[in-house]
Order: structure tokens, then C-alpha cells, then sequence
């Protein structure tokens, strides 16, 4: 049993830390402060953070990444979300799509995505499974309902594949270079057996970009809605079989390396930053301020607020790390999806105990607090919800 | 003798006010652009409308020019206005109860004087300007100590031949904004200064964390005649009114009903998710939030409009306001995040309601002195701690 980091880890460590404190923390309110959701992305902190690996670090040393271990991963999405949650989660999410090209795209695929991917500070990935009528349906498939989930509809003519519908929600579906997108390829097939992966470039003919939404947290990452008007899609670019998109995505297999188990962990190692941010702020406050004369920590009430902040907190990081540690070992087990669901109770209790602390001066509130409590809000409609509790049910019932 | 039932005014009152909230309220509060969280003007229409329908001099006598409702119906009206839009209920809350306080504060020559222009004009507002930069009231460190935690009250009034002149600040002031008459604490007393009172500076109020609108006032050499003062001071409402809770109370049931509806139409996992255990559960949950939240709100309004209630054995001795402040702010945030669950990605988009009914609760959980404040107020009454009374330093 053994805690420690190494060398390599504390680096990147270090470095996320410097970075999150000198360039994303300055821009983190500002940014969210923004009316316009399509103006709240900022192009110059992902090309910093991009010349620094944060873009890149998941790619395989093979292929010219970073190729760092899920431990290392972890503590760089926490100490981003530190300083800005959505910030961070704009940097993993290429993570997240890096491990799935190098689990599931052939040698050709990848030299035709990775390379410029990694030459390029600007390109970020994204994928496309959720439609407007579609959400819970994706994620666990009602047996008596086949014909359930997404209806993105993709047809083969000759060498290319047809793409006709809309996805919704999709994390850099406005500013993303290269899209995985989930198309129903067997309309009389359920969910798992009729939906093939296809890789979408940008500049895909027949496909745009629709409506940016205007959420309450996390309002620099971008979600969008994305339409496909007879979209041509080569067929060299299918990922995996034809009718298999869902086991490539690891949902299926228990494959940790797959994008939707990075997923799990990738939710609550960035809900352990925001956690982190506010439990210092709420100490450094609860010394600082003055309440008739007095520091507010001298009262009990206070101070068991930031016992019960610090406690959730720390065992968050807990099992943040051990899923890490046991992706690095490729042991399978319900612990990533619980661990995401966890992260969701605690970052929302840590969050509003934050509020409190802060409280409300007469009419106004800690901007700070706000965004935390906004953000932290997004974990129970991607992350915690019940229906991801309901699938992580039922990895713990097979 | 226990008995819940409401009499015909108050039923009737409560199904005016619903039908003038779907009809009038709903459709204009919820378009997209005033659900997000910047400030935003009142609906002007909407307060002139409530005020011909009497919910703004509703409180006062029936001798006074109102409807001499009770506390409890009070908060039936202000929790059917705040299932539409809080900040209408908030107006007509603070205008509502401050015109009761007013008319029991008043002489008879203040009340001829007074009243009739009020009782008329739908769009008099009323503001009760008392706190005072810095001046917070919180119990926090004082808690069971002897320290004072009134608020303290530098704004001065000084006669000067026929009037009182008024020199102070007052922040935090519900609907200052729009007020025509402010009743300002003064070291000599209460005063009633009219909104164009020479001398008095009015300034919105910095951050949108409240409800209704409100606002900063400055009294510099502000004259107001001498018969301006208030013949008896402004009591608070016997055992404290919960209007303000009702207020949150509608904000949950507007969660409520929007996820309900929802949970109806919306198809996943081939039927209604009303019809999966996971969400039934959850509305269930919420539903008895409210119940839960309505009662002690309707006890501690019925509380206070039967003070002898207490000395008769009825009710315990306890403020029962406070604890359907702390219970209800508690209940009602968790009511909108449940409810805005169900909704899936689309209770986070601000152009729909959801996101914005977790804000509004949020509102009333951190707004005023805070819920922990309230707490440790109880605490003190549970002990039977009384403060020595004695004037701020």
C-alpha cells in the first residue's frame, strides 16, 4: 500500500497547479460572467495549456502524446478544475476522445487523426450521442423498447455513408475539428446492435453547426447542437465494425481505456478541484473575516461547516485516486461509476456548505460561491443523474 | 377543536389569484429572457393588474379601504403570486403586510390623511427602510451572549419648525425602488417620507440576490412635516408573519408542477418517466417537501393571527415563523434541483425555467440573515435565553 507519487506525477502535478493558478484562475469569472454562451470560449488559454501538453497528455508516447498513466491524469483534472471546473473539463474531454482513437481506430485512422491532432494547438475533439429526444435511452437501453435511443440515421451508398438528423448537448460541437458521432446503421436493431461510430471532420459536407446552449454552470465549455443534412462520411472512416459503435466506446466490454470509463473518472477528479477551491476559500474566509470584531472560524457552527467540507473532500480524493490507480492496473470493476456518482453528492453538499460559509451580505452574493454552486449543479444532468446511477446499478448486478 | 379548513373568502381568494397567475403571470414571466439571472425590470402590467384585483391593500381593515385578510391569507395569496414570479410576490408582500403594521402605527388624523391616497392609487408601494450600512444584525459570534444584536440606528431626525429633518443612510430596502412612501426608522421614531421628499437619494441596490426590487436610500436634510411622525412604533407582526416563506414556498411549487408536467410527456425507456420508480420517487419526495413546508407555514400564520393561542395551550410557545424559515429555505432548494433533474440537460439551459427556479431558492436560502442565523435564534428561544435589552453601542 503505497500513497506516494512519482517523479513524473508530482511534475505534472506541479505544473497543472502553476498553470491553473497564473493563467486560468485570472479569466475563470470573467469568462463565466459572459452573457452570450458562444462568446464565453476563450481560444488563447487552450493554446497555452496545449503548448504545455494539457491537450495532448492522454495521446500514447508511440504516437507522439505525452502518453501519461490515469494517476496522472486525475491530478491534472483536479488541479485545472481548481481553478476553472469547465476549463478543465475543455482539456480532458480531448483526453477523453485521445484514449478512444488510440483503443479503437485502426493504424491508417490514426495516422490520419492523431497527427494532425497533435500538431495542431487548436484542435479538440468531440462526440456526438445525445439527441434532443434521446438522452437516458443511450445510456441504458430499455429491453422492451428496441426501438429506443439516438435516431441519427446513416446509410451506405458505395464508399460513403449517408448521415441525416440532429445531435444535441454535444461538448464542442461548435469549435471541435474531428467528432466521433453515434448513427443508427440498423433502424430495426436496438440500440446496441444497429449503431455504427463514424469519425466526422469539421468540414464534413452536410454538416453544421446548430445553437450553442446557454447553461447555468460551466459556461465556458460549449455544448452544441450539430445537423446533418446528407452529410458523406467516408467509409474508411467507421470506427470498429459496422453495428458496434457501443461496445467501442467501452459501455459494454469493461474496457477502461475506452472514452466512456475515462469518463467516470474524468467527473469526479474534476469535481475533487472544485471541491479543493472551495475548501481553501471557505478557510481562508472563515479566518479572515470578522463578525463583531471577531474571526468567523471562532464559531462552532462554522467551523463544523469546513470540518464537513473537508471531510467529503478528502474522501472524494480517495476514491479519485484508487479508480486511477486500478485504471492503470485495467482492473475492472462498478467503482468508476460509483465514484462519479459520488463526486456528484459531494461536490454539489461541498459547493452549497461554501455558500454558506461565504453567506449572503445584505443583498449580494460571492460571485465565487455562485459559479461554484452553478457549476456544480451540471454534475446531476451529465454525471449523477439517476439514470447513471441505474447503470452503474447495473455493472454491480451482472 | 382542530380544524384546517379554509373559509369561502380565502378559498375564493386563492382561486382568483391562480386563475390571474396562469392567465396573466405565467405567460409573460416565463419567456426566455427573463429567466436569466440579470436584473431585470418588474412586470409593470402584471403589479397594476394584481393591485385592481386588491392584493395590494389586501392586509388593511375593511374601515382602512382593504380586505382585513389575515396572516394566513397573506401567505395563500403571496404563495400563488410566487408560484408565477417571485418578485411580484415579493412587492405585494412587503407592501401588503407594511400597510397593516402602517395602519395600526398611525393616528386616526395619519390614517384620513394617509390611507385614502393609498388605498387608491394602484401603483403606491410601500418601503420600510430600518437597516443601515454595517449595521448587520446577525447572531453568529453573540450567540446566547449578552452582546446587543440590534440593529443600530444612526439615521437622525432633528425638528426644525414645522418639520422634521432627516440626515442617514438605508440599505437593503424592499421595493425602494418603486415605493412612493418610505417608513423610515429614525432615532426619534418612525417616519413617513413620500418618495419626492426633498433630500432623499434613492439608488438601486448592487447583485440580484434578492426578490421583488430593492434599493439604497439617503436622507440628506430630507424635511418632512412635523405630523410625519408615527403616533406608535412599527411592531412586527405579533409572532413574526411568513409571508417570505410562502414566497419560497411558490417557488418550489412552480419546480414542482413544471416537473410533474414534464415527467408525464416526457418518453424514455418507452413509457413516461412519471412511470419508472426512479422518478416517481423523486416527485413524491418533493410533494412532501411541500405539504410538509405549507403546514408549518400555515401554523405559524395562523399562529400569529391568534396570539392568544399560546396561553390557551394550543400552540407551544415557540417561534414558529423561524422554524418554517429554516425548514422551508432548506426544502424548497432541494424541491428545485430534484425537479430540475428530471428534466435531464434541459434543467441547466438558461432560456428555460428550471435553472431559474433553483436560483430563486437559492435566493431565499441565503437572503436576509441566512438560515444559520435564524437557527441559533431558535436555539436562544429553546433555552428560554432572553437578551438583556439594551440600546447599540
Amino acid at each position: 500500500m503505497d500513497f506516494s507519487l512519482t517523479d513524473e506525477q508530482r511534475e505534472w502535478q506541479m505544473k497543472a497547479r502553476k498553470f491553473a493558478r497564473e493563467e486560468i484562475r485570472p479569466i475563470s469569472l470573467a469568462r463565466d460572467a459572459i452573457e452570450d454562451p458562444a462568446a464565453t470560449f476563450d481560444w488563447d488559454i487552450i493554446r497555452k495549456g496545449s503548448r504545455l501538453g494539457f491537450r495532448t497528455m492522454a495521446v500514447p508516447r508511440e504516437w507522439g502524446g505525452h502518453g501519461t498513466d490515469f494517476v496522472t491524469q486525475a491530478l491534472v483534472m483536479t488541479e485545472l478544475a481548481r481553478a476553472d471546473s469547465a476549463i478543465s473539463k475543455a482539456f480532458s474531454q480531448c483526453w477523453k476522445w485521445s484514449h478512444l482513437i488510440a483503443a479503437s481506430c485502426t493504424e491508417e485512422q490514426k495516422g490520419r487523426f492523431l497527427k494532425p491532432f497533435l500538431a495542431d494547438d487548436t484542435f479538440v475533439l468531440g462526440k456526438g450521442i445525445s439527441e434532443h429526444s434521446a438522452g437516458s435511452d443511450n445510456r441504458l437501453p430499455p429491453a422492451d423498447d428496441p426501438k429506443a435511443g439516438l435516431k441519427l440515421r446513416a446509410e451506405r451508398r458505395g464508399d460513403e455513408w449517408i448521415l441525416n438528423g440532429e445531435k444535441a448537448f454535444i461538448a464542442n460541437g461548435n469549435i471541435g475539428k474531428l467528432f466521433f458521432i453515434d448513427a443508427r446503421t440498423d433502424p430495426n436493431a436496438p440500440l446496441k446492435q444497429g449503431t455504427t461510430m463514424f469519425l466526422v471532420p469539421r468540414d464534413t459536407p452536410g454538416f453544421r453547426a446548430g445553437k450553442v446552449y446557454n447553461k447555468s454552470g460551466w459556461r465556458f465549455y460549449q455544448n452544441g447542437e450539430m445537423i446533418f443534412e446528407n452529410a458523406r462520411v467516408p467509409h474508411a472512416n467507421v470506427v470498429g465494425e459496422v453495428n458496434g459503435a457501443v461496445r467501442k466506446s467501452g459501455g459494454a466490454g469493461g474496457d477502461t481505456t475506452g472514452g466512456d470509463l475515462f469518463g467516470d473518472l474524468e467527473l469526479a477528479a474534476n469535481a475533487l478541484g472544485i471541491c479543493d477551491d472551495a475548501c481553501e476559500v471557505a478557510l481562508q474566509h472563515a479566518r479572515g473575516a470578522k463578525q463583531g470584531g471577531r474571526a468567523l472560524f471562532e464559531q462552532q457552527l462554522i467551523q463544523l461547516k469546513l470540518n464537513r467540507m473537508h471531510m467529503l473532500t478528502e474522501a472524494l480524493r480517495s476514491f479519485v485516486m484508487r479508480v486511477a490507480w486500478e485504471h492503470d492496473r485495467k482492473i475492472h470493476s462498478p467503482n468508476p461509476g460509483l465514484a462519479m456518482n459520488f463526486s456528484t453528492d459531494v461536490v454539489q453538499e461541498v459547493a452549497e456548505l461554501y455558500m454558506d460559509v461565504r453567506g449572503g451580505a445584505g443583498c449580494a452574493m460571492d460571485a465565487h460561491a455562485d459559479k461554484l454552486a452553478r457549476d456544480s449543479i451540471i454534475w446531476s444532468h451529465l454525471a449523477g443523474d439517476t439514470v447513471q446511477r441505474l447503470k452503474v446499478a447495473g455493472r454491480l448486478g451482472k | 377543536m382542530f380544524d384546517l379548513r379554509l373559509s369561502p373568502e380565502q378559498l375564493e381568494i386563492r382561486d382568483t389569484v391562480r386563475d390571474f397567475v396562469a392567465r396573466e403571470v405565467k405567460p409573460v414571466a416565463l419567456k426566455p429572457e427573463r429567466l436569466e439571472p440579470f436584473a431585470k425590470p418588474l412586470l409593470a402590467a402584471q403589479l397594476d393588474q394584481a393591485s385592481k384585483l386588491g392584493l395590494r391593500t389586501l392586509a388593511l381593515t375593511e374601515a382602512g379601504g382593504g380586505a382585513g385578510a389575515d396572516n394566513l391569507t397573506c401567505c395563500i395569496v403571496t404563495e400563488e403570486l410566487a408560484v408565477g414570479d417571485p418578485d411580484i410576490a415579493a412587492v405585494f408582500a412587503h407592501t401588503a403586510a407594511l400597510g397593516r403594521r402602517l395602519e395600526r402605527a398611525m393616528t386616526p388624523a395619519q390614517r384620513e390623511r394617509f390611507l385614502p391616497q393609498f388605498v387608491r392609487d394602484d401603483a403606491f408601494h410601500l418601503a420600510l427602510a430600518e437597516r443601515e450600512p454595517g449595521g448587520g444584525t446577525a447572531l453568529g459570534v453573540n450567540y446566547h451572549r449578552p452582546a446587543t444584536i440590534q440593529p443600530v440606528t444612526r439615521t437622525t431626525a432633528v425638528r426644525s419648525g414645522g418639520d422634521w429633518v432627516i440626515n442617514g443612510a438605508k440599505t437593503a430596502v424592499a421595493n425602494a425602488p418603486i415605493a412612493k412612501m418610505f417608513v423610515v426608522q429614525a432615532g426619534v421614531g418612525t417616519l413617513l417620507v413620500p418618495r419626492d421628499a426633498p433630500g432623499l437619494c434613492l439608488r438601486g441596490q448592487d447583485g440580484h440576490w434578492f426578490h421583488g426590487s430593492c434599493g439604497e436610500v439617503t436622507f440628506e436634510d430630507c424635511r418632512v412635516p412635523a405630523d410625519n411622525l408615527l403616533g406608535a412604533g412599527i411592531e412586527a407582526d405579533g409572532r413574526g408573519s411568513a409571508e417570505l416563506q410562502a414566497l419560497n414556498l411558490g417557488i418550489g411549487r412552480a419546480a414542482y408542477e413544471a416537473a410533474l408536467d414534464y415527467a408525464q410527456l416526457r418518453v424514455q425507456g418507452g413509457r413516461p418517466i412519471v412511470e419508472h420508480q426512479a422518478i416517481g420517487a423523486k416527485l413524491a419526495g418533493i410533494a412532501i417537501r411541500l405539504e410538509v413546508a405549507r403546514a408549518a407555514i400555515w401554523r405559524a400564520a395562523w399562529a400569529s393571527d391568534h396570539p392568544e393561542a399560546v396561553a390557551d395551550r394550543s400552540l407551544p410557545d415557540l417561534p414558529l415563523q423561524t422554524i418554517a424559515r429554516v425548514y422551508t429555505a432548506e426544502a424548497m432548494l432541494e424541491v428545485a434541483k430534484d425537479a430540475a433533474e428530471c428534466f435531464g440537460a434541459m434543467g441547466v439551459m438558461r432560456d428555460l425555467p428550471m435553472q431559474k427556479y433553483v436560483h430563486d431558492a437559492r435566493v431565499c436560502l441565503h437572503s436576509g440573515d441566512g438560515s444559520a442565523d435564524a437557527t441559533l435564534r431558535l436555539a436562544e428561544a429553546l433555552a428560554g435565553y432572553r437578551r438583556p435589552a439594551k440600546t447599540g453601542t
